[in-house]
């Protein structure tokens, strides 16, 4: 039988830790979830290192990646540079796992922006396969990958659970499956919870995130997108979510509530926070009695040393030009315009089959990211 | 889990004066998993 940990995402943001204070008081928090590659560590006050030092004692540390942008097509020195960090920080602290995001980040050198989908192809498998290698010989422990709340078309919908779970295999990695991405995706494409679930490689999952966001209307279709901005409370339907997915996943270990620092500057919002950490630790806890006689360590079953690295650059014109169509197109209009006078059109991106409403989120998250 | 009264004390202190010094620093000069 093994107990799940209720878990924070937990950085150094003022706003974030007041708002956790009396969790930590209460000694509710049972493991953080930090996000080690949002900071140069040498950065880090005395006080904070203290606290991931006391969770990694115990096992309790979880690291998220949020910049190693998996698909990039073509090798940076940032990616490099990236490893090697990860490396130093898994020789100080002890890392229960590490996970990171699905998809390629759309700012030019793809390490800011955010991260958008790929096509599911054998060129993104074998970069994805080798990336995923790279990170789990720099911290030698179970490497996971998060399900993107973001895709183009139904059919990316119904196929994402497939190809992460064929992406994680040789690692014998696993998923961390955050409920309000799945939220996302069952409302901006009309599908259930029943039959979503059934798409995804439950014995993979060992994590859940949830986390709130919020809606954005389409000026297209006049329907409400939801966006996973992790700016507001966690929605009652997550929580169901939460309540209806524990049945499904039984090699989960944590499940973290996300919610970022500008979201918790009041104290209705950290009180909101608080009360919305309890009811995710009572539904946890009533979930928690059921036994799984054959866990998953996730652990590779033989260790592999990475190679060559591999590349393809095909792939990265292909994300070099969507990006900058993204990030400069003046309107809807002239971005599909752009796409179908790229390499883009009639290409494994499936450009044809794009919902409308979702290039037009597209291009609503890659200029709010764009660097300025 | 169960953190020492100490650590506890040190965070508290630890963020008031980076909340204090931010609000400072800003006046005078996130993480975005696809949909944010």
């Amino acid at each position: 039988m093994t107990a799940i940990a209720s878990t924070i995402a937990c950085n150094l943001d003022s706003d974030i830790l007041s708002a956790a204070i009396p969790l930590f008081e209460e000694s509710r928090v049972e493991a953080i979830e930090w996000a080690f590659d949002s900071l140069d560590f040498s950065e880090v006050p005395e006080w904070f290192s203290d606290l991931i030092d006391a969770y990694s004692k115990e096992g309790r540390l979880i690291g998220h990646g949020v910049f190693f942008s998996i698909f990039s097509g073509r090798w940076s020195i940032q990616q490099q540079e990236w490893l090697d960090n990860l490396k130093k920080l898994s020789a100080r602290f002890k890392f229960d796992h590490i996970t990171e995001h699905f998809g390629f980040m759309t700012g030019a050198n793809f390490h800011y922006g955010a991260p958008l989908a790929v096509p599911f192809n054998s060129k993104t498998l074998t970069i994805g396969r080798d990336r995923l290698n790279r990170i789990y010989d720099a911290c030698q422990c179970p490497v996971g990958l998060e399900n993107l709340a973001f895709s183009y078309s139904i059919d990316e919908v119904k196929k994402h659970g497939e190809f992460l779970e064929t992406l994680v295999e040789p690692v014998n990695g696993f998923i961390i499956l955050d409920l309000h991405n799945l939220y996302c995706q069952m409302h901006n494409f009309s599908i259930s919870f029943d039959e979503i679930i059934k798409l995804y490689p439950v014995d993979r999952v060992r994590e859940f995130h949830i986390s709130g966001g919020s809606w954005e209307n389409s000026s297209l279709s006049g329907k409400r997108i939801r966006r996973d901005t992790h700016d507001d409370a966690v929605p009652d339907e997550v929580y169901q979510l939460l309540d209806s997915a524990l049945d499904h996943c039984k090699n989960v270990r944590y499940v973290t509530m996300e919610q970022l620092g500008s979201g918790l500057k009041t104290e209705e919002s950290r009180s909101n926070f608080y009360n919305d950490f309890l009811k995710m630790q009572q539904i946890v806890r009533n979930k928690t009695s059921v036994p799984n006689d054959a866990e998953n360590t996730f652990f590779p079953p033989k260790i592999v040393p990475p190679g060559d690295i591999i590349e393809d650059e095909n792939l990265y014109i292909e994300q070099q030009q969507l990006s900058y169509i993204l990030e400069n197109s003046t309107s809807y209009d002239d971005a599909v315009s752009r796409i179908k006078s790229s390499v883009l059109a009639k290409s494994d991106w499936g450009i044809e089959s794009w919902a409308p409403h979702m290039l037009e989120t597209a291009i609503s998250i890659a200029q709010k990211w764009k660097k300025k | 889990m169960k953190l020492s009264k100490a650590l506890i004390s040190a965070l508290i202190v630890g963020i008031t004066v980076q909340a204090a010094g931010c609000k400072k620093d800003d006046a005078a000069n996130s993480c975005p998993c696809g949909m944010g």
